[in-house]
């Protein structure tokens, strides 16, 4: 078998397990191609990195799928929100790059002072590089419409997409 | 000079003002205009027209000099119309569903299309796109439609304010950015004033643009002067010529804001109930205060009382 032969095998060899594993894990399909956060272009390391540490810290609340927890729109008992989805149906794409990164990092209240939410804040929990890795990892899940709408809002709030 | 029954917003002419309108209540009725303003609950301009509703619906094409009754769809709690498209009407109905005209209020539509049961109590249509409707329901939640009224989806709970959850009085959608990728919708509660942006991510207070830019810098805190706190807001306008300017109706009076609802001022002191504004000019206000129809061609510096008709 020729070199180049070989290295296409292999690819896609690779290509294939990696498509195995998402089928396993039962999570949204990933690309990482066209994606940047805050203006930086993802890997696929990274977007492999930030859905690990979603489903460990994420998960749980937001859903193994991205899906949010059942009547999201519905305020809980204590007068809180649910979880929302962050797939397309819910509104995170809505947000920019940095309105993601400081809610993630600091919790709702930095961006909404006074505003009570069941979510931590990550900071001391996950490092900034991870953070952005859980962002990578859920903006490489949306459909196009939903990127390019984000990818605008990023751009407005301070050109960084 | 002014004219006879134009009113300075003092206290003391304004009570007068009332006073006189409610000694003139006592004469005979004429036409419908003193029926009609004695029961607005509601009011909106289409176009130069002026639509107003209570026990039942009339339109004024004089500054509710004189009116033109029409064949309500129902008892309605809210109305809605849309700069863009003169003769689109929405009415919010108090038997649940809204209603849809398209000429100005002469002929209707009724439906629910997947509303729940329940008073619709507050109505507005988006800004930007005549199609987007939003409809409170007292008890439920805020709903929204993406096809004129046809279909409705949930769009989120009811905003939660003092340890509670409030029912919107009225819903205004206000021309200016989220910093989300789309505009505001403002919401009058019994117990003030929240908003949420169209993305419907969270219910939050109005706050300065530049609030969070000032609590991360330490440096001073934009100016703030909010409507009274704990005052229902009954009503909201917001002027599509000018969207960073919005009026709101309270038991205390009519105020206005300059910024998008961060400083207010009260323009005129009395039991106000509805405000609206016209669609190409800020400057043109009506409202109800008692139970007068008020008129104001210079964005409230004085006001026409229509008590007479």
């Amino acid at each position: 078998m020729k070199p180049r032969f070989l290295l296409l095998a292999c690819a896609g060899i690779t290509a294939a397990i990696a498509v195995a594993a998402l089928a396993q894990a039962g999570g949204p399909t990933a690309k990482a191609e066209g994606v940047t956060f805050l203006g930086e272009p993802l890997t696929p390391e990274q977007i492999g990195l930030g859905r690990e540490l979603y489903a460990a810290n994420c998960a749980s609340c937001h859903g193994s799928k991205l899906e949010g927890q059942p009547d999201w729109q519905r305020r809980l008992p204590n007068g809180r929100m649910p979880a929302p989805p962050h797939n397309e149906t819910g509104h995170t794409w809505h947000h920019a790059d940095r309105q993601l990164f400081t809610i993630t990092q600091r919790g709702v209240s930095a961006v909404v002072p006074g505003y009570e939410s069941d979510m931590p804040a990550f900071e001391g929990v996950l490092s900034d590089a991870e953070i952005a890795a859980v962002l990578a990892y859920i903006k490489s899940t949306w459909p196009e419409r939903q990127r390019e709408f984000q990818a605008k809002v990023s751009a407005r709030d301070g050109g960084r997409s | 000079m002014k004219s006879s029954n134009e009113i300075r917003p003092t206290r003391r002419v304004f009570l007068t003002s009332v006073a006189a309108a409610g000694a003139i209540s006592f004469l005979p009725r004429v036409g419908l205009a003193s029926q009609n303003e004695a029961t607005s609950k509601t009011l909106a301009f289409d176009g130069d027209n002026l639509l107003s509703a209570g026990r039942g619906l009339a339109v004024s094409g004089d500054d509710g000099r004189s009116w033109i009754e029409l064949a309500s769809p129902g008892r309605i709690l809210a109305l809605a119309t849309h700069r863009d498209q003169p003769g689109l009407v929405v009415a919010g109905l108090a038997e649940g569903g809204v209603a849809r005209s398209r000429d100005g209020g002469k002929t209707w539509q009724s439906g629910r299309g997947g509303l729940p049961a329940g008073e619709v109590g507050a109505i507005a249509s988006a800004a930007r796109n005549p199609d987007l409707l939003y409809a409170a329901i007292r008890g439920d939640g805020l709903w929204k439609s993406e096809d004129a009224g046809k279909n409705w989806s949930l769009a989120m709970d009811r905003p939660w304010l003092n340890e509670a959850e409030r029912d919107p009085l009225t819903l205004v959608s206000v021309d200016l950015e989220t910093g989300m990728g789309g505009i505001w919708i403002y919401a009058g509660t019994d117990v003030g004033l929240t908003r949420v942006p169209d993305c419907f991510c969270r219910w939050q207070e109005v706050l300065p643009g530049n609030a969070m830019d000032a609590l991360v810098t330490g440096s001073a805190s934009p100016p703030e002067a909010p409507l009274p706190l704990g005052e229902p807001v009954l009503s909201l306008a917001s002027a599509p010529s000018a969207p960073e300017r919005l009026f709101a109706a309270l038991p205390s009076g009519i105020w206005a804001s300059e910024d998008g609802g961060v400083v207010w001022r009260r323009m005129i002191e009395g039991t106000a109930s509805v405000v609206a504004v016209h669609p190409g000019d800020e400057q043109h206000i009506a409202a109800v205060i008692g139970s007068t129809l008020n008129l104001s061609r210079d964005g409230g510096a004085t006001w026409h009382a229509r008590a007479a008709g």
